[in-house]
């Protein structure tokens, strides 16, 4: 019984610790118009052109950096279950580096490296852009791996692989047929959490000063007192639908594998 | 005419060598199966066959098509896993036409063969069920239908029914080989259960590690081994050190008392001599080989009831039927055991 207590005691502790800035967030959003509640500060944010200009932009390169992560980290994984498994550590610890290696030093690598010749990307919007998805994909490689891994650990890929094989099936065929469809939710589970770190991202947009959703909130943050907050909120809601979309292709266990490894 | 003809299969892993100077020409619609010990090289053997490994030496032909080379998917070989491997985003259905809508065959067609299979593995009301909604015994059926259902020039099948339970491995080996009879397919089935194989197949390959043993029909596996490896890894054998007393008589001797064998020539060497515990009765019986000795120990085993007895030193097991007139012997006590020179086998 005591014991039931302590535990209704710590989660309402931590519901306190979670809900209770966020509350006072949401609160101070509303009160733009002094002695009302209002969606002012809301409006405000609504309509200026460059919350739009920075939404489309990283919704956009969000989109780039989960085609080329799941392009890339896919056929790797296929191939690490398939012939490699002695190179599980190797990939566990490689792409594990965004963690221990700072954004700040990715971006300033990068633009070291491509900012000159032979291989000069900074010049022009575009090229740019490159240089940012292939950064992001960088930074999604935990999540990303992670994720496909997961997915493949859930299948027998090798018996698979062959069982298809021996049906007659190309290379081509079977990761079509098989393969692929057995660890969609598993990437989709990835590319959500590759959208929205890609929504927040803050470091290669500023430096690199393409207009991200990230530079333009911390921007409004120095500059502005409510519209911040409401931002803050907005980019929370956003974060729970993606979460929430996670939680709807009905893979929970999938989820806690990936959070609790 | 050999269908299938296995000619000096080698396969090494590293320094390890799996499977050695493997031969083997099985014919069209036979059963074989490989049986071995754990790690003696039936799957890999099996593996080479379906193009999964490839051979340092030798060559595969099938039905006079050299197939040593080609990949997997272009040996119209089928393959039923242990673990069945079924696609679990697929429908039964689904599953058993997979191999022909790879093949790019008409939508009609794979509907009727996924019919016939369905029908063949009497599972007809189970076509769009998914795999996780299967018991493992259906599951393995439909694996089974998958793979004929291309139909394959071969069938092989690495362990089906190990990861199912007792009766049920029991019911579905007798539908496995109605199945193979019905289709007339050549069968190669893998499994280290000896009752299994022999229960099974037209001829049985004994393997021990990397290297064949044996190979024969069921019979002449268990009443005529060829190595003792066999004899003892099939069924239950006493295995006694006889010296030889007079080759040309066919006598020989354990310790102070003397047999005689039959069959095999004696060369001067000692030699070992094999008895099956179900070819040795109780008590002296004319024109047989009588030994003394004392009962150590007496078991029950169900339908047969296994008595140990000392002899020169050496155990022998004794199995009789347990039928309810039996004269049991108490451990202590002095007994003769009494067998033909004809169940002699020289190992
Ligand atoms: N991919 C591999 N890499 C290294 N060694 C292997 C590999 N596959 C098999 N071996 C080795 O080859 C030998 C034969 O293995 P194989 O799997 O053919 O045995 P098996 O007769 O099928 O045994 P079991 O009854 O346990 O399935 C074993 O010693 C095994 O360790
Ligand atoms: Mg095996």
């Amino acid at each position: 019984m005591a014991r039931r207590l302590w535990t209704l005691m710590w989660g309402a502790l931590a519901l306190i610790y979670f809900f209770v800035p966020l509350y006072g967030t949401f609160d101070f959003s509303l009160r733009m118009q002094r002695g009302m509640l209002s969606l002012r500060a809301y409006e405000l944010v609504l309509s200026d052109p460059r919350f739009w200009e920075g939404l489309r932009y990283s919704a956009l390169m969000a989109l780039v950096t989960i085609l080329i992560s799941a392009l890339l980290f896919v056929p790797t994984v296929y191939w690490m279950h398939l012939r490699l498994p002695q190179a599980r550590p190797v990939l566990e610890i490689a792409t594990l580096l965004p963690f221990v290696v700072p954004a700040v030093v990715l971006v300033f690598g990068l633009i070291r490296t491509f900012s000159r010749p032979p291989l000069q990307l900074t010049n022009t919007p575009f090229t740019t852009d490159i240089l940012i998805a292939a950064g992001y994909a960088v930074l999604s490689m935990p999540y990303m791996f992670r994720a496909v891994d997961v997915g493949m650990r859930a299948i027998d890929v090798r018996t698979l692989t062959e069982a298809a094989q021996m049906l007659g099936a190309s290379r081509w065929q079977l990761l079509r047929d098989v393969i692929f469809p057995n660890v969609r939710v598993a990437v989709l589970s990835g590319a959500l959490i590759t959208f929205a770190l890609v929504m927040g991202e803050l470091v290669l947009a500023s430096f690199l000063v393409r207009p991200a959703l990230g530079p333009y909130m911390q921007l409004m943050g120095l500059t502005k007192a409510y519209e911040p907050a409401a931002l803050a909120i907005l980019s929370f809601a956003l974060t729970w639908l993606s979460l929430g979309a996670l939680q709807l292709l009905g893979r929970r266990t999938l989820i806690t594998q990936m959070t609790t490894r | 005419m050999a269908y299938l003809e296995l000619h000096r299969l080698r396969k090494t892993f590293g320094d390890a060598v799996a499977v050695e100077d493997f031969s083997l020409s099985v014919a069209q619609g036979e059963f074989i199966a490989f049986l071995g010990p754990s790690g003696c090289g039936k799957t890999t053997t099996l593996r080479m066959i379906a193009g999964l490994e490839q051979p340092d030496a030798g060559t595969i032909l099938l039905n006079g098509r050299d197939i040593t080379h080609l990949p997997p998917n272009k040996r119209n070989v089928g393959m039923v896993f242990q673990s069945y491997a079924l696609f679990p985003n697929m429908t039964v259905a689904q599953n058993i036409g997979y191999g022909l809508r790879v093949a790019g065959k008409p939508r009609a067609e794979i509907e009727q063969r996924v019919r016939a299979m369905l029908q063949l593995i009497q599972m007809e009301g189970f076509a769009q069920r998914y795999p996780h909604q299967l018991s493992g015994g259906q599951q393995q059926r439909v694996a089974l239908a998958r793979a004929l259902a291309v139909q394959p020039q071969v069938l092989l099948l690495d362990e089906p029914l190990s990861a199912l339970d007792a009766k049920i491995r029991v019911e579905l080996r007798q539908e496995i080989r109605r199945i193979q009879r019905e289709t007339g397919i050549t069968a190669i089935y893998v499994t280290h259960d000896q009752e299994e194989a022999l229960a099974l197949s037209d001829r049985v390959v004994v393997m021990n590690r990397g290297r064949i043993e044996q190979i024969g029909t069921p019979p002449e596996i268990y009443n005529e081994p060829a190595t003792e490896f066999v004899a003892r890894f099939i069924g239950h054998i006493n295995v006694l050190p006889v010296e030889v007393a007079d080759a040309a008589a066919g006598l020989v001797r354990l310790g102070a008392q003397s047999l005689r064998v039959e069959g095999a020539p004696l060369n001067g060497r000692a030699v070992k001599l094999g008895i099956r515990p179900e070819l040795i009765k109780l008590g002296a019986l004319d024109h047989h080989n009588v030994l003394q000795g004392r009962v150590v120990s007496v078991t029950y085993l169900g339908a047969v009831v296994r008595v140990h007895v000392e002899v020169e030193g050496h155990s022998v097991a004794v199995d009789m039927f347990n039928e309810h007139t039996l004269n049991l012997p108490r451990p202590g006590e002095a007994c003769a055991l009494s067998f033909s020179p004809r169940a002699c086998r020289l190992l």
